[in-house]
């Protein structure tokens, strides 16, 4: 039970990789040697962790991506396999799948639970609360981070072959089914922000931007430079006037998010 | 960080410590990241010594911490160039009465895009391929100076940028800024940097919203899926129609909440039918 606790310890410090400047701390080549270190067997530990390491090389958050989760699937991957006395092998073997499960739960907290604190951090702004704000950050950080350690320390208590069958039964079309919803919640980010800046006059660029990558596939930054050359044009074509008075109207419909 | 003070104004009331509050705090800039609005709360979060500072009356600071509650992402280990941007910006806001704070919005938007173009290359591309290179030559053998050497590798270059662009950010914020508005092309320069912004999203709307119908049609021999059908009639349909109905339900003030509640329920029940 000791050692299930310290590996839920070693999720928490992994997890907290994001409070610590997008560090690397979750990777598996340092979870891997934290695990062993907890376990007594560093060597296999870092062996271990430097194989997950490779697997996982792929799977790194860019943009509005989030790869399997590689806290859990690093550490209880590391410890089942040392714990088992098999070799690195094992490790991939459950790590991955482990990893991919904690993905559901993952993208339930990040596509559901921190927007609703988000929207409470709405509430906190319109009172000028920033200290109410700020904890709504703290809470969501924290949150995930402890979420990943009781995962860990319950898995390992458990051992692999329960946690396998419980997340078996989950059916697999509510899997799919908040899949599908992820990867249509960035569309309300891109609306609200929309709101905010968009007028009469400067709509159609919106388009212009969108059509260019649903066509052309080029990098956001292409699009941005597209965007500052038009931007130029189109400031020593024009006088621009109704920027400022359509914000008026923007204002007062922005007030309830 | 000493250099960055050079510029002497006498409105001026962000000090070196405010800075380094930020710094500090951009450490945190990935830590509530969410689907809907990515690293909002976080920027926030950075911002608000910044802006307790700034703003004393309550509802100046209630507009400017919603300001810096909208959409937000880019490379987070040099999130500090725009931190320190914006901090210059509302600094401006604070002191000048007719200082437009819809230019921070826009900056922000259109900045934040080129910077993660360049961050995410250089950071993930470069730098973290190195420093995988590196340490797992040693830890695949059980070298316990792997995973160290892996993270100073990465570390020691990141937090350095981080360190300096914070300084370089707000001082380029106030220089540009006092340029700009000397001569009076604050408007300009929103109307430009709108035209950044809304390409912006627009190309991420694109990239970035993902729903596909994978249903399979049969005509005589030749197979299609209705996904193919639609990329011929235009690719990135679904994300632009998504993003229009959920546009309209804004602007029919339907809570943001409930949409995204709504999206769980349509995602659920679409793949319980097997349309999506």
């Amino acid at each position: 039970m000791l050692e299930a606790i310290l590996l839920g310890v070693v999720a928490f410090i992994a997890q907290s990789e994001y409070a610590l400047g997008t560090s690397l701390l979750s990777r598996p080549i340092v979870t891997g040697f934290l695990t062993g270190l907890v376990l007594g067997d560093v060597q296999s530990g870092v062996t271990m962790g430097a194989y997950l390491e490779l697997a996982f090389i792929g799977s790194f958050s860019v943009g509005a991506s989030i790869p399997p989760d590689v806290v859990t699937g690093g550490v209880l991957g590391t410890a089942f396999a040392i714990t088992a006395g098999a070799g690195e092998e094992t490790a991939l073997l459950l790590g991955l799948p482990i990893a991919t499960l904690t993905l559901i739960l993952k993208n339930i907290y990040l596509g559901i639970f921190i927007p609703l604190l988000s929207h409470k951090a709405d509430q906190y702004a319109e009172q000028g609360n920033a200290n109410g704000v700020a904890r709504m950050h703290l809470i969501s950080g924290f949150g995930l981070s402890l979420m990943l350690a009781l995962i860990v320390t319950f898995s390992f208590s458990v051992g692999s072959n329960t946690v396998k069958a419980l997340l078996e039964q989950i059916p697999e079309f509510i899997k799919h089914g908040l899949t599908v919803a992820t990867g249509i919640i960035p569309a309300l980010g891109f609306a609200m922000l929309a709101k905010l800046i968009i007028n009469n006059k400067v709509a159609p660029y919106f388009f212009l931007g969108f059509v260019i990558m649903a066509y052309l596939k080029i990098p956001v930054t292409g699009v941005a430079i597209f965007g500052a050359i038009i931007a130029v044009i189109m400031v020593s074509l024009t006088k621009p006037q109704p920027v400022v008075q359509s914000q008026g109207e923007l204002n007062e419909q922005d007030d309830d998010f | 960080m000493n250099k960055m003070m050079t510029s002497k104004n006498k409105n001026q009331l962000i000090t070196k410590q405010d800075l380094r509050r930020v710094f500090w705090r951009s450490f945190q800039m990935e830590f509530s990241w969410n689907y809907e609005r990515q690293m909002n709360l976080a920027y926030v979060y950075a911002m608000i010594p910044v802006l307790k500072k700034l703003y004393t009356k309550k509802e100046d600071l209630a507009k400017a911490l919603k300001r810096h509650l909208v959409f937000f992402n880019t490379t987070p280990h040099i999130v500090t160039l725009l931190l320190g941007i914006t901090t210059a910006m509302e600094e401006k806001n604070a002191t000048e009465k007719d200082f437009d704070d819809t230019s921070i919005d826009t900056i922000k938007t259109s900045l934040m895009g080129p910077i993660a173009g360049i961050g995410d290359s250089f950071f993930w591309g470069t730098l973290r391929l190195i420093a995988t290179g590196i340490g797992t030559s040693l830890a695949i053998n059980g070298n316990a100076l792997g995973p160290i050497l892996f993270i100073l590798i990465f570390n020691i270059p990141h937090i350095l940028f981080r360190y300096i662009l914070t300084g370089i950010g707000y001082k380029l914020g106030t220089g540009f800024l006092d340029k700009i508005q000397q001569s009076g092309m604050m408007q300009t320069l929103t109307y430009g940097a709108s035209i950044i912004g809304l390409m912006v999203v627009g190309a991420m709307t694109a990239s970035m919203i993902e729903i596909e119908i994978p249903i399979l049609i049969t005509t005589g021999d030749s197979q299609t899926s209705v996904q193919n059908i639609i990329n011929d009639i235009m690719p990135c349909l679904l994300p632009l129609t998504t993003f229009g109905i959920v546009f309209w339900l804004l602007k029919k003030q339907a809570k943001p909440l409930t949409i995204i509640a709504g999206m769980a329920i349509f995602g659920i029940l679409c793949s319980y039918f097997g349309i999506l």
